[in-house]
Order: structure tokens, then sequence, then C-alpha cells
């Protein structure tokens, strides 16, 4: 997720990247990962605690003052075989959410005109 | 470009409970557009300027597709795709290039005819396998097989996935410039990785993706080393 400070919403931070800010500390799935003390205060979550928890690379364009959370690194890059959430645009911009699809087999595929 | 056969295919089994949903792995949504309209598919079209499919599913070159069930379930997760028969025995070099654009491309192509064709009428029949029996398919995996078939994601491949979402970020804002910085260094970080490769050397060097000041590697140096026999994950089926 782009960044323009070190500290998020957990709204924002859980509809970028699934996590959910709980009492018990950072939820997906049925994964929960405890926070130090203090990586939610005001109202603001600590990316870099986040990060350093859930394995996530952060990288930096001093230029410009931004940041990009990546994912978390480990085993696999599926945690589940659960489609993660993923909307995507046709060429007029408008939105669609792969998981209006639920119902039907679905096959989707990658291509590139390149 | 393997989206006629994608239409066909989704004509043939659209009826059985199957949509295909085609996703255009480009930076610019105007380079997918025209390949997009001249395709007359009526079934969902998208395009991932981002390469959100990168980070969220470890694809890592084109065609590739997954299989989903009705539950939303990955029942195959990115694998190849070969649709499309291919002769690329019979690849010529345009007439009339200059000299060293013509030595370049005949060396291109044959890299290109050394890369592995995959059975196209075997995929497709996995396809309608799973399509007509679902979960009883001996194609469709489960939930286990599906996690551990998905790309491994070390430090250095979530990196790249930051690196080059912040580039196409900066790319999208109109920072040309700044945005290469971040592809060369997702390109270093996951070599592996064609699309950031391509995608970047395509928006350089149009159509060759050839050597450049702006990145390290070029498609023809890059499938050199790589060896073209590994260009494409080989799909187990």
């Amino acid at each position: 997720m782009i960044l323009q400070q070190l500290d998020v919403t957990p709204e924002e931070l859980q509809r970028q990247t699934g996590w959910e800010l709980k009492p018990e500390g950072l939820c997906k799935d049925d994964r929960c990962v405890p926070l130090p003390a203090g990586a939610g205060t005001d109202g603001l979550v600590d990316v870099t605690m986040v990060a350093d928890r859930l394995g996530m690379p952060i990288v930096h364009d001093d230029r410009h003052g931004l940041w990009a959370l990546g994912p978390e690194a480990g085993d696999r890059v599926l945690a589940s075989a659960q489609l993660p959430p993923i909307v995507l645009s046709d060429v007029e911009g408008r939105p669609f959410d792969l998981a209006s699809l639920r119902g039907e087999k679905v096959l989707i595929a990658a291509w590139a005109s390149w | 470009m393997a989206l006629p056969v994608w239409q066909q295919l989704r004509t043939e089994l659209h009826p059985r409970g199957l949509e295909i949903v085609t996703v255009a792995l480009d930076l610019e949504v105007d380079s997918a557009r025209s390949w997009i309209e001249r395709s007359g598919a009526d079934h969902p079209q998208l395009v991932d300027t981002a390469h959100r499919l990168d980070e969220l599913l470890g694809i890592v070159n084109v065609p590739t597709a997954l299989w989903v069930d009705e539950n939303g379930m990955i029942v195959r997760p990115p694998h190849t795709a070969a649709v499309e028969r291919y002769d690329f025995s019979k690849l010529k070099t345009p007439e009339g290039l200059p000299d060293d654009l013509d030595a370049h491309i005949r060396d291109m192509l044959e890299q290109v005819k050394r890369i592995p064709r995959f059975d196209a009428d075997h995929y497709v029949d996995a396809l309608r396998d799973w399509v007509e029996h679902g979960a009883a398919s001996r194609y469709a995996l489960t939930p286990d097989e599906v996690v551990r078939g998905s790309a491994p994601r070390s430090p250095a491949v979530a990196e790249a996935a930051a690196e080059f979402e912040l580039g196409q970020h900066l790319h999208h804002a109109g920072h040309v410039e700044s945005a290469r910085a971040h592809f060369r260094a997702a390109h270093r970080l996951q070599p592996e990785n064609w699309t950031y490769k391509r995608n970047a050397w395509e928006l350089v060097s149009p159509g060759i993706q050839g050597p450049t000041d702006f990145y390290d590697g070029d498609w023809l140096s890059d499938i050199k080393a790589a060896g073209p026999e590994h260009y494409y994950a080989r799909p187990d089926f």
C-alpha cells in the first residue's frame, strides 16, 4: 500500500492489506499477531511496527516523500486457498469485483499487450 | 494474443457454468485497449495497471491462469495457461530492417523458438473436465495443495512487490524518471518476474525491449541468462 506518512488508520490498513486491528492484535482470516504496546494509539497504527511484526517490507521514495508497504514475506504467496479480495477496472475505468462471480466457476487469465 | 481463444472457450463453457475473466497486466490502459476492443469478448475484461495480481497471487509471466470454484476457493493456483497453438518455427524477421536491428531481432527469434511449448489440447481438456466434474475432477486441487502450489514469497519477492507498487504509483502520477529507480529495484529483487521487467522495458524500447540506459537488463540478454527453457513454468497437469 502507498503511504504518505508512516502511520495509518486501522480502517485504511484493513482496506489495503486485509489485516484488521483487534484487541488481540492484527488479524486476518484465522491468524492473529499481537502488536507491541503503543503501536496503535491516537486512532492510528504505526506502520513500521506492523511491518516488523508481519514481515512486510517498507520501501521509500525520498524525492516524493512516499512509502510502499509490501506484502508479508514468508512461505508462499497464498496463505489460504480463498481468492483474496480483488477489484480491478475495465478499459472505461469501471470497477469490477471478482467476488461478484461467486456461484460460478471462474478462470482468471492474465495476459499483456507487450 | 490469446484473447480470441479465451472467448471461444467462454462460448463453449459458459453454458456449463464457467465464467472467464481476462486481466491485462499492462501499466497503461491504452496499451491493452485496442486488443480488448477488437476481441469482441462478452466476458469481463479487466486491466491491472498496478500488477496487483503479481503481489496477491504470485503471477510472474503471461499467459497465466488460475481456477476458482463457485465458493471463491482457488482450485488451481496460477499456472502457465497454454491455450494457443503457435508455429514459431516459421517466424521470420521483417524485410528491410537496418543491419544491427535485423541481427538483434534474429537473435530474439532464435530464443523465442527455444521457449518450450506446452500442450494446449491437454490444458483445454483438463479445464473441460473441471467444469464438468468440479471438486471430483482430478485437476481440482485441495486447499492445502493450492497453498503449497502457489509461488514462494521470499523477503526479496515481497520487497519487489513494494518497489513495483511505488514505481507504478509514481509512473501514473507522471514521475516517470523517479518510477524507473523503483522498477529497477523490483527487477533486481525478483529477476524471475517477467511482467515487472517487460512492462518497464516496453515503455523505453517498444516492441524490441532492447538494451537502454534506463535498465540493467533487456529481453534478449535476460532470456539468454535465464535460459529460454525456463521462460515459462511448466504447468503441472
